[in-house]
């Protein structure tokens, strides 16, 4: 394959990624667009298509209600969807994740942060979940008065972030 | 609840003058008072009874979705435990029809938790065990992502004595049967005042003529009568009915005690539980609604009225078949059906459906469990009453696995070891290792038996199984403890204040020296695991278990290290839970969501999750749990599932043989089996003989997911001695690769073996730990001598 094909696939992969995040932040994500914020040291948690977090088309479909749901303030109801969802796929860590953001949201910090640390246990080598997981645990220290631990566990979740960015650049 | 005699019952009637009058005047005082009283009482029994509905419990709704491993037959066995009939005409709700790769099939509207799902005519197809395509049909059929089946009806919490009913509203009882219940029981039922004075009459007359006692009630009396269930037959027991019928009518309208009468009328027993109304006995007889019956059908439950056990279609097919034909008779000389529908009628057999008594749930343990949870939150009387939908996590399909392999696996050791028929038992509990949902639970082997609940409530001693907990102790400190240290199983023995003297054993009677942690866990070595424990401190290691959520207190002895104290499997369970999922515990649950009748959510039970361990001992505790199965005591194991499936378990055995217990775990569900006698008499069977077997086989049947747990940033795998414990290079072929919490693992590497003997021969000594180890050795023996 010529070196001039490689590059102009490149840079469509680029767009692609480029769109991927714009859809995330159109509504595929559970959170709200404005989730796409400044964390602890600067790091920018972003959005994460629905796609990368799974293939299985049923856990899209309970991660699309579960966010419809809490865009309606139904949380309870969203709660109940992913449980749907970890019912099907019990060791993703990125529906994990979404149960301790929605614990978070709730003001169940204890359980939030206990909910990261599971999905942290099914992370493996999964960067973009780690930092989301780390953010998590801030945000929930930080609510408990712990702004020590919030403080270390921004920096990790900054330090997973920058992980990922480093992995996804390396893999485009 | 019991009447009162009525005033009147013992008066005489001949008395002179003004104290007639003033007699008569307290009379009618004390009977307005007594009119008052059944007016109270009759009101209070219709309003109740009207709205007293028992609780439905449901089993898991299935999630089907393309790709889920489900057969075609697992899939129709799921339809038919919903209620749906094989049908061609596929236009009727639940109803499906098998296709050449799948099946087609029409759902009816059904209200979870969180809103109405829809009737749909829906089409899945398989490939090879796996769905392989569902689609909603209609002008364009539409791929869909998910469905969520309508869970399975598995039992019901009842009011009064397990009373229980499908309600009904007047207006979908087919106008048929309404005309012939009327016109069979009650031809003046519109126009009298609840009383039939002329039929009330003629019963008098035949009871004073002793021809026969005779009904002549109305339905207004019929119904009252069954508000207060009583077969006495006395005349005064039938002037203060007839006075209840007549307060009844003067309250309520003719329909409105019609659709009292229609769901209220008790019409059969399922063994504990008793069918009321026609809208439950429809289906109790004839597996579908009302709206379904055909007129003989219909005759058949009208027929039953007059005496529902005396006309049971079931127990008494011949008299129930010409009391229904009379019905039919009656049903054609008012014009209901037409002569030549009665001549077509009358020939048409019964129909009924044959089932086995299933009583107030076909899962009693189960149920009793979900109960036991319910009467933390609710009244006793609201849950029996206020018709509550109580979502919970069984899994019919696992369920039926456990029950089976339990009852079959127990006769067939009974039959090899020529034990008396029946005189084992057992009890089976699966849970999901993530997210702790019960999926089955047996308490007995005669799974149908609403009994002693051996699941949550045989609290038997746990023996090996404790080991476990035991061995996790130690590797929580890998400075002191890695799944190589040595292990002292020498003679032992302990003397303790307050205990007798302790010399434990091994299964096997002999010593072994100096043996590597994880071979004495999988080996299950009594007395290196006992020195292990009392060096750890034996009250350490049992303050633990509240952690674990199981709220005993073992006594602070030796012997509690080899579980000489008792749990319950479900206790275990939540033991091995923890285990399984990474040292986080989460509660076991048997119900998600209660909702009100009326569809409203009143209460979720949600996932919550505590952390109780930290992930890389534990990971080193499922290393050598999975070890115990590769290459210990679990190894019968291979003969149900294949090494691929990396399962982790435990076997437990107690003294002379009484308890045989496993407990294990796969990627995706806890299981936990215990096998013993009611009478606690020795069985002769250890934890492999007989809870293992039960445990591959049911295993097996369920298709589990393999152990693969992701391993923790703390470890790293290290090539060691299987025998000596030293470290070898990576490439070095006569090691082991094992777990090691980073920096546990010995730090010289040594030269490569040249074969299995020359490794086993090398000695301990040469690694810096075994010093450390031999010092403690040495210090538990000044401790003993």
């Amino acid at each position: 394959m010529a070196p001039e094909v490689i590059r102009l696939k490149n840079r469509y992969c680029c767009l692609f990624v480029l769109v991927i995040l714009l859809s995330g932040c159109a509504g595929l994500q559970i959170q709200a667009p404005s989730d796409t914020q400044q964390v602890g040291e600067g790091a920018v948690f972003e959005a994460v298509p629905k796609s990368a977090m799974t293939d299985n088309r049923a856990v899209i479909a309970l991660l699309d209600r579960a966010q419809f749901d809490n865009m309606s303030g139904q949380r309870e109801a969203a709660g109940a969807s992913l449980e749907r969802a970890l019912r099907i796929e019990p060791r993703n860590p990125w529906l994990w994740l979404e149960l301790a953001q929605l614990r978070l949201d709730q003001g169940q910090y204890a359980q939030a942060i206990t909910l990261a640390r599971k999905s942290n246990s099914f992370a493996g080598r999964q960067p973009r979940v780690q930092a989301g997981n780390w953010r998590v645990i801030g945000q929930a220290r930080a609510a408990q008065g712990n702004s020590v631990g919030a403080e270390h566990a921004f920096r990790l979740a900054a330090e997973f972030a920058q992980k990922a960015k480093e992995d996804s650049l390396f893999n485009f | 609840m019991k009447l009162p005699f009525p005033p009147w019952h013992r008066f005489n009637f001949k008395l002179p003058g003004r104290r007639v009058r003033i007699v008569a005047l307290l009379l009618l005082l004390g009977l307005s008072g007594y009119i008052l009283y059944l007016d109270v009482t009759i009101r209070k029994a219709f309003e109740g009874r009207k709205f007293a509905l028992p609780a439905r419990v449901y089993g898991r709704a299935l999630e089907v979705y393309p790709g889920l491993k489900l057969t075609r037959e697992q899939f129709a066995g799921e339809l038919r435990l919903i209620g749906y009939h094989e049908s061609q005409h596929p236009d009727q709700s639940v109803t499906y029809k098998n296709t050449r790769y799948g099946i087609e099939f029409n759902t009816r509207d059904f209200v979870f938790a969180d809103g109405q799902q829809p009737a749909q005519n829906l089409l899945i197809e398989f490939d090879d065990g796996v769905v392989s395509l569902l689609q909603e049909r209609g002008s364009d059929d539409v791929d869909l992502p998910l469905l969520r089946m309508e869970p399975p009806l598995i039992g019901g919490i009842y009011p009064g004595h397990n009373e229980d009913r499908e309600l009904v509203k007047i207006d979908q009882v087919p106008r048929q049967l309404i005309d012939a219940l009327i016109v069979t029981e009650d031809r003046k039922f519109y126009s009298h005042w609840g009383i039939d004075p002329r039929g009330i009459a003629r019963a008098l007359y035949k009871t004073v003529t002793g021809q026969r006692i005779e009904g002549g009630s109305t339905l207004t009396q019929q119904l009252v009568k069954n508000f207060f269930l009583t077969s006495e037959r006395t005349l005064s027991r039938k002037a203060t009915e007839a006075l209840m019928a007549l307060l009844l009518e003067m309250h309520y309208g003719k329909d409105e005690i019609l659709e009292t009468y229609l769901n209220e009328i008790f019409l059969g027993q399922d063994a504990s539980r008793a069918i009321h109304g026609f809208g439950l006995a429809s289906y109790f007889y004839f597996d579908r609604p009302l709206d379904r019956l055909n007129p003989q059908q219909i005759a058949t439950l009208i027929g039953m009225v007059k005496g529902p056990s005396m006309y049971d279609p079931r127990k008494h097919p011949e008299r129930s078949l010409k009391r229904r034909n009379v019905v039919l008779q009656v049903m054609e000389s008012q014009k209901i059906i037409t002569h030549s529908q009665f001549i077509a009628f009358r020939q048409k057999p019964l129909g009924v459906v044959q089932r086995v008594p299933a009583g107030t749930s076909p899962y009693p343990a189960f149920l009793k469990f979900v109960h036991r949870q319910l009467e933390y939150d609710y009244r006793e009387e609201d849950l029996r009453s206020e018709g509550l939908r109580i979502f919970t996590t069984l899994d019919p399909f696992v369920q039926q696995q456990a029950e089976k392999t339990l009852a079959s696996r127990l006769a067939r050791i009974e039959k090899a070891r020529q034990f008396d028929a029946n005189s084992l038992e057992g009890a089976v509990v699966v849970s999901s290792t993530q997210t702790g949902e019960i999926q089955a639970m047996v308490g007995g082997r005669d799974a149908r038996y609403a009994g002693f609940n051996r699941a949550i409530d045989a609290r038997r001693p746990i023996g090996s199984l404790v080991k476990s907990l035991v061995y996790l102790t130690a590797l929580e400190e890998p400075q002191r403890y890695t799944l190589i240290t040595p292990l002292d199983d020498s003679e032992l023995l302990w003397q303790q204040p307050g205990a007798a003297d302790w010399e434990p054993q091994n299964y096997d009677h002999q010593f072994h020296d100096q043996v590597q942690l994880r071979t004495a866990l999988a080996h299950s070595y009594n007395v290196s695991s006992s020195r292990l424990g009392i060096e750890l401190g034996v009250e350490r290691i049992l303050d633990k278990l509240p952690l674990y959520g199981i709220d005993q207190q073992p006594p602070p002895f030796a012997s509690s290290m080899l579980g000489a104290f008792g749990l319950t499997p479900v206790e275990v369970t939540q033991l091995y839970q923890t285990f399984a999922d990474g040292g986080f515990r989460t509660p076991l649950r048997g119900i998600r969501t209660v909702v009100t009748a009326d569809g409203k959510p009143l209460q979720r039970y949600p996932l919550n999750v505590e952390p109780v361990a930290e992930p890389a001992p534990i990971y080193l505790l499922t290393a050598a749990l999975q070890g115990v199965v590769r290459e210990g005591t679990a190894r019968a194991l291979i003969n149900w599932l294949p090494a691929e499936m990396n399962v982790a378990g435990k076997t437990g055995t107690t003294d002379d043989l009484r308890d045989s217990w496993f407990a294990g775990y796969t990627g995706d569900r806890v299981a936990v089996v215990w096998v013993g006698r009611d009478d606690n008499k020795p069985i002769g069977l250890t934890g492999s003989s007989g809870a293992l077997t039960i445990w591959g086989e049911m295993m097996k049947n369920i298709q589990p997911a393999p152990l693969e747990p992701v391993m923790p940033e703390e470890i790293e795998m290290v090539n060691v001695g299987p025998v000596s414990g030293l470290r070898y290079d990576e490439g070095c072929e006569a090691g082991v690769l094992l777990p090691f919490i980073k920096g546990s693992a010995p730090a010289v590497i040594s030269p490569c073996a040249a074969s299995s003997e020359d490794e086993a021969a090398s000695k301990l000594e040469t690694s810096p730990k075994n010093k450390q180890d031999t010092g403690m050795i040495k210090w538990l023996q000044r401790l003993f001598d």
